[in-house]
């Protein structure tokens, strides 16, 4: 079992005004079809591999992400779609948390073993991070409170 | 190193409340879909399950309780991680709510205390692939020590939202289920709550290994080279070599493309192809929950000798030929969902009486 050092650990808390500008001028256009939460996401890992002075996710990588809560505005919406008889509700696709797992291998090239991970506790999630992902030769796991903050630490193994 | 094992297992579905009752049916030809009725006129053929209870949360609870109890878990001690694995959560109980905050947004932890189970408590998120990711993550922590038991849990129950979701995609058959058919024309889907109770008691069946790959090139549909890598990582963490695999159970959803890139990629790892098998034409696609419905009802028919009719000629371009009865002695089986989100995962079986 891999034991790990963090090195890069990223606290966004509060979000900064304009951070999903941010986000789009760091990643040279604005993410399409994706919601706030995966935006959330992705400006979150994005600034912890800028941290980690990282231009990609190194393959081989493991990828895990938690939050207390699923896309709630996404999953408001719809639900209020539904009710007021409206068949096919338009923000379906950001509803799903696994969209987020997407966005991200797509802006960060990369391809692998990713998961996300709905847990009160974020000692646990990123515990479990750690423990699940014992072979991976790396990883960066990602802790999401929609609208609120965003915390990401990049662990490499311990030689 | 522990080894992860399947102690026991629960599954109810369009095909019965349990798995006893789901074999019967199977043997005798399986079920038909129902119909799934949305605003405006538009409907889907949907395996829904013969329980006709009105309220979301209370048939939730008494179905998760019934399933998980068929597993064996609730017999023994409750303090290992309970996984739940579902793509809509309580979005049945949230779209008949008057108000949003009518509901406890903590659901996970609401079916844990249906359970009274104890230990952590983790909701695996990554749509259709959720049930084998949990499997995974579920053996890790048994064989590094950190668990000696889990329960994995996948429950997917109506709700207009995610059939109204699936349809507006234009991802649905208007007709039937096809895997791997001759004019397959989309998924139909299906309730399902399946219980795996996964121990490192030595059971018959062996948790072998595993692999996760998440490629976001289409987030709603297969990626070839990932479907290569998963079954590649797959089978190196099982420390197997594709002849070695006797049977594989796809995730041959009948999609017209999916299904078509599924074929070719398993084609380059496995050739010729072991026996196939196709559960989704016996109680649909059960999203989040299918990673464990789906080895439920495999280990069943395995054991039981049961096997799903194929009743729709199959498509001769993809040469993907699905078992009339089960392989004699398939001691390994690789299992395999592939999903929304990009998620491409296999988990490899050993039957320790093959």
């Amino acid at each position: 079992m891999s034991t790990w050092h963090v090195s890069a650990h990223v606290v966004v808390d509060p979000l900064p005004a304009g951070w999903r500008d941010r986000l789009a001028e760091r990643l040279g256009q604005r993410p399409r079809r994706i919601g706030p939460f995966a935006e959330l996401a992705l400006y979150g890992a994005r600034s912890c591999l800028d941290a980690a002075k990282e231009t990609a996710l190194p393959a081989g990588t493991a990828l895990r992400i938690g939050s207390r809560l699923a896309p709630m505005a996404a999953a408001r919406t719809i639900a209020e779609q539904s009710r007021t008889g409206l068949p096919m509700p338009f923000a379906f696709m950001q509803s799903q948390p696994s969209q987020l797992l997407a966005a991200l291998s797509q802006h960060l090239a990369w391809q692998g073993d990713a998961r996300f991970a709905l847990c009160q506790d974020a000692a646990a999630a990123l515990q479990l991070a750690q423990q699940d992902a014992g072979a991976s030769q790396g990883l960066l796991v990602g802790w999401i409170e929609e609208d609120r903050r965003t915390e990401w630490w990049r662990l490499n193994p311990t030689a | 190193m522990n080894e992860a094992y399947l102690a026991g297992r629960g599954l109810a579905s369009a095909l019965g409340p349990d798995l006893t009752s789901a074999l019967v049916a199977l043997g005798g030809g399986g079920v038909a879909p129902t119909r799934f009725e949305l605003a405006g006129g538009f409907a889907w053929p949907y395996y829904a399950m013969a329980d006709e209870d009105a309220d979301w949360t209370a048939r939730t609870r008494r179905i998760a309780q019934r399933v998980a109890a068929e597993s064996g878990a609730l017999a023994g001690p409750r303090t290992g991680p309970l996984f739940l694995c579902s793509s809509s959560l309580d979005m049945g109980a949230l779209e008949d709510h008057s108000l949003f905050d009518g509901s406890d947004p903590n659901f996970p932890a609401a079916v844990a205390s249906w359970l009274d189970w104890l230990g952590p408590v983790f909701a695996i998120s990554t749509a259709c692939t959720s049930g084998l990711n949990a499997v995974l993550s579920a053996r890790s922590l048994i064989r590094h020590g950190h668990a000696d038991h889990a329960l994995v849990l996948g429950l997917e129950l109506r709700n207009r939202v995610t059939v109204g979701g699936f349809g507006g995609m234009q991802l649905l058959s208007a007709t039937r289920s096809l895997p791997f058919g001759q004019g397959r024309s989309g998924l139909v889907l299906g309730e399902a709550v399946a219980a795996l109770h996964l121990s490192s008691r030595p059971a018959r069946w062996r948790i072998a290994g595993g692999a996760n790959v998440v490629d976001g090139q289409d987030p709603a549909g297969p990626v070839p080279s990932a479907v290569i890598a998963m079954c590649r990582q797959a089978l190196a963490d099982s420390s197997l070599v594709a002849g070695d695999i006797a049977l594989i159970k796809p995730q041959a959803a009948g999609s017209p493309s999916g299904d078509a890139i599924e074929a070719q990629a398993l084609r380059e790892v496995f050739e010729p192809l072991p026996a196939l098998i196709s559960l989704k034409a016996s109680i649909g696609h059960t999203l989040g929950a299918s990673g464990a419905a789906e080895l439920a009802l495999l280990t069943a028919c395995l054991e039981s000798g049961v096997w799903p009719r194929v009743d729709y000629p199959l498509d001769a371009a993809l040469n993907t030929p699905l078992a009339e009865q089960a392989p004699p002695r398939a001691r390994h089986v690789m299992a395999s969902i592939l999903g929304f989100g990009g998620g491409h995962t296999a988990v490899v079986l050993e039957d320790g009486e093959a």
